[in-house]
């Protein structure tokens, strides 16, 4: 409907996706400030019964775009599909998570519809009636803000669990609107081959009480080492960031992040570790977490309850050498 | 196969940055550039594919004087030749104000990839890549991690990420724009021989006249979104800061974490 809040629900096997939760959940708190309707759309073909559950939940009205050809994800399917709906609804604001694909589809869409895309908010404020949305850069030592131009529709991305979510079960009567989308077949240039799911991670990190993670600053997968020595002094499991699993220093399944394994451990010691926003998304809602980085602007100390400026080769020899001492 | 790659100097990773007096942006003056982490793994692919099927692989970047670092080390790595987009009128864009320049110099050649980094470290906007292929009306893959090609389809095909520990293969037609995930390759270094020879190299210089684009086309002029003000990030939490020499601060930290809070 025009001038509305739409969010546009991510999902996978049938369900809705956290970080659309977290959408709908600014969504409802915009929606309260600006005075604007708020609802969801869906692309897929099967959605039917997604739809209806997620309206019964959240109780907002649910727009289902079907059709066939985005049985699976393709960004031409879904961009000629949601361009043809915000051409017919005119929304005021498209809402989505800032997920992988999110970043393959949104930018095409944007473009397609003649307007700018701001990607990954973490926050936003609001002024003279003109939403003003920051988001983080220069490795996120630096928080810029940002308004889109023009007219509407505004289409922002929101950073995975910077705001948060509404998944309080309502249990209203679903409200569904099936649409028949149109895709032409002409639009459909890539074509997909086959999903796959990374064969089961031997290291699964998600129960471990104590994780010892390295990044970058170690340098090498020799000085890797200590991170290694560090864990097995503590008998904590080892994780990396991604530069580490990059370069080869460590095995893949130990990266922690968006790309990696999300974390929760009583304790989390980054060393080396910058804290790239694609890495905090992985690990920031541990219990405690120690950083230790030789750059005092690191973004890691953001996060962190303990810090330590100072070089990891220094420190950590001496965290290994007392933990050891307390071991005997 | 004719490959362009896209690549933009960034401020070091260390950077410690300091603002202007509004906020507006930051003071270069004592910063050190390089470039764009996963640009250069771009770079590094352009120049595995060209060693595998043959053909040219060119550079290209946006920017003041200070870029041409950038593009000589990438001549330096193994491109064939490098283009410098340069000018009052292409600087501070956004994606779009940025795409429309590089889709302006695309358009003047002949080529079956574009190849970019999946993100810049300073801006982060994630979408140059994307909003170009879509300006041009060429397909494109992003977040890639390795590429395959078979010279007589005339297609390649792609693993990309699709989210945590789900992949994808498909199918492009060329010509078409992929941006590249870290990781891919181990990036070279730029060998001596490399960068004698990137001396003598063609290195083209390019403004908005050169490519037929008006001022208000490009750059700041045809941004999407307006940029208001620099600010430090709010701490998320209180951080103890542990002070003192590497034994004193490990002892300190250690009696917190076994005493304070049983984390141990």
């Amino acid at each position: 409907m025009a001038g509305s809040i739409v969010v546009l629900g991510e999902h996978r096997d049938g369900q809705l996706k956290k970080i659309s939760w977290e959408a709908i959940g600014l969504a409802r708190k915009l929606s309260a400030e600006l005075g604007k309707e708020v609802c969801l759309a869906l692309v897929g073909s099967d959605i039917a019964e997604l739809a209806r559950e997620v309206s019964g939940r959240s109780g907002l009205e649910v727009v289902a775009l079907a059709n066939d050809r985005c049985r699976h994800y393709t960004p031409e399917a879904y961009c000629e599909v949601l361009a043809g709906y915000t051409r017919t609804d005119d929304p005021y604001l498209l809402l989505l998570g800032h997920t992988y694909q999110t970043m393959d589809f949104a930018p095409k869409l944007a473009t397609m519809l003649d307007r700018g895309l701001v990607p990954n908010c973490v926050d936003y404020r609001s002024t003279d009636g003109q939403l003003l949305w920051v988001r983080q850069v220069f490795n996120g030592k630096l928080n810029l803000e940002v308004s889109p131009k023009g007219d509407p529709p505004y289409l922002v991305s929101l950073q995975q669990g910077a705001f948060p979510a509404s998944d309080e079960d309502l249990n209203v009567s679903p409200r569904v609107e099936h649409r028949q989308a149109v895709v032409a077949e002409g639009v459909l240039r890539r074509k997909l081959l086959e999903v796959m799911e990374a064969v089961h991670t031997r290291v699964d990190l998600s129960q471990a009480e104590i994780i010892v993670a390295g990044g970058r600053g170690l340098g090498s997968k020799e000085k890797f080492q200590l991170i290694l020595d560090l864990a097995s002094a503590l008998g904590a499991g080892v994780g990396a960031s991604r530069p580490v699993t990059d370069g080869g220093w460590l095995p893949k399944e130990h990266q922690i992040g968006s790309s990696g394994q999300t974390v929760t451990p009583r304790l989390y010691i980054a060393c080396g570790i910058s804290g790239a926003i694609q890495h905090l998304v992985g690990m920031s809602n541990a219990g405690c977490i120690v950083a230790i980085n030789k750059d005092p602007y690191a973004p890691i100390f953001q996060v962190a309850d303990y810090g330590i400026v100072g070089d990891v080769f220094q420190v950590v020899p001496k965290l290994i050498e007392i933990a050891r001492e307390m071991r005997s | 196969m004719r490959i362009l790659t896209c690549l933009k100097q960034v401020p070091e990773r260390d950077s410690r940055y300091k603002l202007s007096q509004d906020g507006s942006r930051i003071l270069e003056e004592d910063l050190v550039f390089e470039t764009n982490e996963s640009d250069l793994y771009a770079l590094e692919e352009a120049l595995r594919l060209k060693e595998r099927f043959g053909g040219e692989v060119a550079a290209l970047s946006l920017g003041p004087d200070r870029i041409s670092k950038v593009l000589r080390n990438a001549l330096a790595m193994g491109a064939d030749r490098a283009i410098h987009l340069k000018g009052e009128a292409f600087e501070r864009g956004d994606a779009w104000g940025t795409a429309r320049a590089i889709a302006a110099a695309v358009a003047s050649q002949e080529l079956d990839l574009v190849l970019t980094g999946v993100q810049s470290e300073d801006m982060a906007f994630a979408q140059t890549g994307a909003v170009l292929a879509q300006m041009l009306g060429w397909p494109c893959a992003t977040i890639v991690m390795e590429i395959a090609f078979e010279a007589h389809s005339g297609t390649i095909q792609v693993k990309r990420e699709l989210e945590s520990n789900v992949f994808e293969r498909v199918e492009l037609p060329l010509p078409a724009v992929l941006t590249i995930q870290s990781g891919s390759h181990p990036i070279r270094y730029a060998t001596l021989r490399g960068i004698m020879q990137a001396k003598r190299k063609e290195y083209r210089v390019l403004t908005a006249p050169d490519l037929g684009l008006s001022a208000e086309t490009v750059g700041e002029a045809a941004a999407k979104v307006t940029h208001h003000r620099l600010l430090a990030p709010e701490r998320k939490k209180q951080t103890v800061m542990i002070e003192g020499g590497a034994e004193e601060a490990a002892r300190t930290l250690m009696d917190k974490l076994v005493n304070e809070i049983g984390a141990i």
